[in-house]
């Protein structure tokens, strides 16, 4: 289990926290999803957990053990999958899965075997000759993720491990984590796939500007914030006077072309299709909160923003 | 294998899938070394038994021409070549550039002679050397000179053994190196296996930056670092291959020295009495070019600023420190700027021990200068590193 505390972390160059007192609870074997605008501090946080920045002592616990102390992260048998294709192009697959056994100090035997096993998780066994840059990008996110299967973590970190891949190749990583889940690997999961993470994660926790503004489990999350919604989507942006008519509970995203209001303004919102009707109404939906417009009510911002 | 070694095998993994890489570092220095040795072997003769090779045209055809043809062919630098045929002929042979020059012997020698006015024509060869074009000018003047005196004091110096002995006389003057029995100044091959060498160890600054680049930028120094490997494991596993490398490079290009270009019909490469003490500067500048090649790594941003960078600081070093041009050609500021060039330094070392029968004494100034430009290289580059970070 990972325990975060009233953690704070400031870059030395920069004036501004971070992280600003973040305190998380992620229990052992949970497929937990982290999601934040960019520079909302997923990556800090996640860089902190992985041993790339230090981390304060007290603040962050893994199985009872504090991460500042020696030794913490090697017990927690972690393994972060970064974003970018983290292996060498220019070696075939085999010598990456090789190289990166070896790093860790897995013997001849145990990196067979190891090599096997994550080949055969990530559907790569057949591809062991192929050198990587050659790789589809599906192929390739897979061999980033199959590198971070290596050392059997109980604890894997992924940051947007689906980047930039078609739509097979994503279905069949987000079935590999969830079976790795299934076997009992705690995963903590960052993605800009709203939709991805709402399949995936039994948890979630939304940070905005450094801050967790939400966590908890998804379904008692969204039933928390009311089970109904009333989206706009505009042809154009809005101008500064049309949103000076705006009521301050409608949430304005997507750079001025999304409006998301509460089933209450109703009748202040079709009063508003009236008067944006020169801007060209795309698309009118009545529905389910769903995570992205909880997304979008907490931060103000889309994703991608 | 240990996780160092693992780095290593990486590293060397991907050097060979890396075919221009390759090239840049065996291939490239060798060529040079082929192609320079042999187009400046004449250049540098002068150093050694080979000689200048002329053609004559003796218009005169007196006793005195005959004379003074004789005193040319006692000069150990000067070959005649075979020269029948008519003056335009020996001049296209010579703007052929097939003789070093052209002497021409004007009809009515003696009395122009006589009356200090020319008597003697010399056409160089398009693009003869100033050094030779020196040697042959003092020769020729002497032996005119000398023939001048004889022709008009001859009965004089006749009888005034103390003059014609004077006039001959070779031995007043010594001349040797100042190192006993050694070269002072190199031969084509002296001077260009280690030159070459040299820029070709600096060269590794180019893979070995490129690569690392690639790592921070694709976040495998991220993933590495989080799996637990140290600063000192990443540096480790980056600097012993290539400085393995670096050494492959010296044996590699000395056995061209050795063996391919006397094989080739140049030079051979001696080693000098202290071989052994190659072994040192080599370590020297192979640590100054991988300490180098980190702090371009940290220098630039990416792939492409790095390949440019290093690129042209190797060059610009080259051109300073004696790699294209010998230093002992270069004038006198230039050769104090010189001194600023690591491959300078290195260049001097390899000299003490090919020229100078130096030991490892000797060229312990030069390889502590790389050294310190070794730690100079490492601290800075620690320091863009913390800031980075």
């Amino acid at each position: 289990m990972i325990r975060i505390q009233n953690l704070r972390f400031s870059y030395p160059a920069s004036q501004q926290p971070s992280l600003r007192d973040i305190s998380l609870e992620i229990g052992e074997g949970s497929l937990f999803g982290l999601l934040g605008p960019n520079g909302a501090g997923k990556t800090t946080l996640l860089s902190i957990l992985s041993g790339l920045l230090p981390c304060p002592p007290g603040q962050v616990w893994i199985n009872d053990l504090d991460l500042a102390q020696p030794g913490t992260l090697q017990k927690a048998r972690l393994a972060l999958v970064p974003q970018e294709y983290a292996f060498y192009l220019p070696l075939t697959v085999q010598q990456n899965l090789e190289f990166f056994a070896g790093v860790q100090g897995l013997d001849k035997q145990q990196r067979q075997q190891r090599i096997a096993q994550a080949a055969a998780q990530t559907g790569l066994s057949e591809r062991l000759g192929d050198r990587a840059g050659n790789l589809s990008g599906g192929l390739k996110r897979r061999l980033n993720l199959a590198i971070g299967l290596l050392n059997e973590p109980r604890l894997l970190l992924l940051d947007e491990p689906t980047v930039g891949i078609d739509p097979h190749s994503r279905h069949f990583i987000l079935q590999t984590i969830a079976a790795l889940n299934a076997q009992g690997t705690t995963v903590i999961y960052t993605s800009h796939y709203m939709e991805e993470v709402e399949s995936l994660c039994d948890r979630i926790a939304i940070v905005d500007h450094g801050e967790i503004r939400l966590q908890g489990e998804l379904q008692t999350l969204l039933e928390q914030q009311g089970s109904e919604r009333l989206s706009l989507e505009l042809q154009r942006p809005l101008g500064a006077s049309e949103r000076a008519l705006l009521a301050p509970s409608v949430t304005v995203s997507d750079c001025g072309r999304q409006l998301d209001a509460q089933p209450a303004q109703l009748g202040e919102m079709l009063s508003l299709v009236q008067q944006l009707q020169h801007l060209g109404i795309v698309r009118v939906r009545y529905g389910q909160h769903n995570l992205e417009s909880l997304f979008l009510d907490l931060t103000h911002r889309n994703l991608r923003d | 294998m240990s996780a160092t070694g693992f780095l290593i095998r990486k590293e060397l993994q991907l050097l060979g899938r890396d075919p221009h890489g390759l090239a840049l570092l065996f291939l490239m220095p060798a060529v040079f070394i082929l192609v320079m040795t042999f187009a400046l072997q004449n250049q540098y003769s002068l150093n050694t038994d080979t000689r200048l090779d002329y053609l004559l045209l003796d218009r005169d055809q007196s006793e005195a021409s005959a004379r003074f043809v004789e005193g040319l062919g006692e000069v150990g630098t000067f070959n005649r070549l075979q020269d029948s045929g008519d003056e335009e002929a020996l001049r296209a042979r010579a703007q052929a550039d097939d003789a070093k020059f052209l002497l021409i012997i004007n009809a009515g020698f003696a009395e122009q002679l006589a009356a200090q006015q020319t008597a003697v024509e010399l056409l160089f060869a398009p693009g003869t050397s100033p050094i030779f074009t020196g040697v042959v000018e003092s020769q020729v003047s002497f032996l005119l000179k000398r023939l001048s005196l004889e022709l008009s004091y001859g009965e004089l110096l006749e009888s005034a053994d103390d003059i014609r002995q004077l006039i001959n006389n070779n031995d007043l003057y010594s001349a040797s190196s100042l190192f006993e029995g050694e070269q002072q100044y190199p031969t084509s091959v002296q001077q260009n296996v280690p030159a070459w060498l040299l820029f070709a160890m600096f060269f590794i600054a180019i893979p070995l930056s490129t690569t690392f680049i690639s790592e921070r930028q694709q976040g495998t120094l991220t993933r590495l670092r989080s799996q637990g490997i140290g600063r000192g494991q990443l540096l480790a596993g980056k600097l012993i291959p290539y400085f393995g490398i670096n050494l492959l490079q010296v044996v590699m290009l000395f056995l061209i020295g050795l063996y391919l270009v006397p094989w080739l019909g140049g030079d051979q490469l001696t080693l000098g009495q202290h071989p052994w003490a190659l072994l040192v500067i080599a370590l020297a500048a192979s640590l100054a070019a991988v300490c180098y090649a980190l702090l371009v790594a940290q220098l630039a941003g990416t792939v492409e600023q790095a390949t440019m960078f290093a690129a042209v600081c190797n060059i610009i070093m080259a051109a300073l420190g004696g790699v294209m041009v010998p230093r002992f050609i270069m004038p006198a500021t230039m050769q104090q700027l010189s001194d600023l060039s690591p491959m300078a330094w290195g260049l001097e070392g390899f000299f003490d021990i090919l020229l100078r029968g130096g030991d490892v004494i000797a060229v312990l100034p030069e390889a502590g200068k790389l050294l310190l430009f070794a730690a100079t290289m490492v601290a800075l580059a620690t320091l863009i590193e913390r800031r980075r970070a």
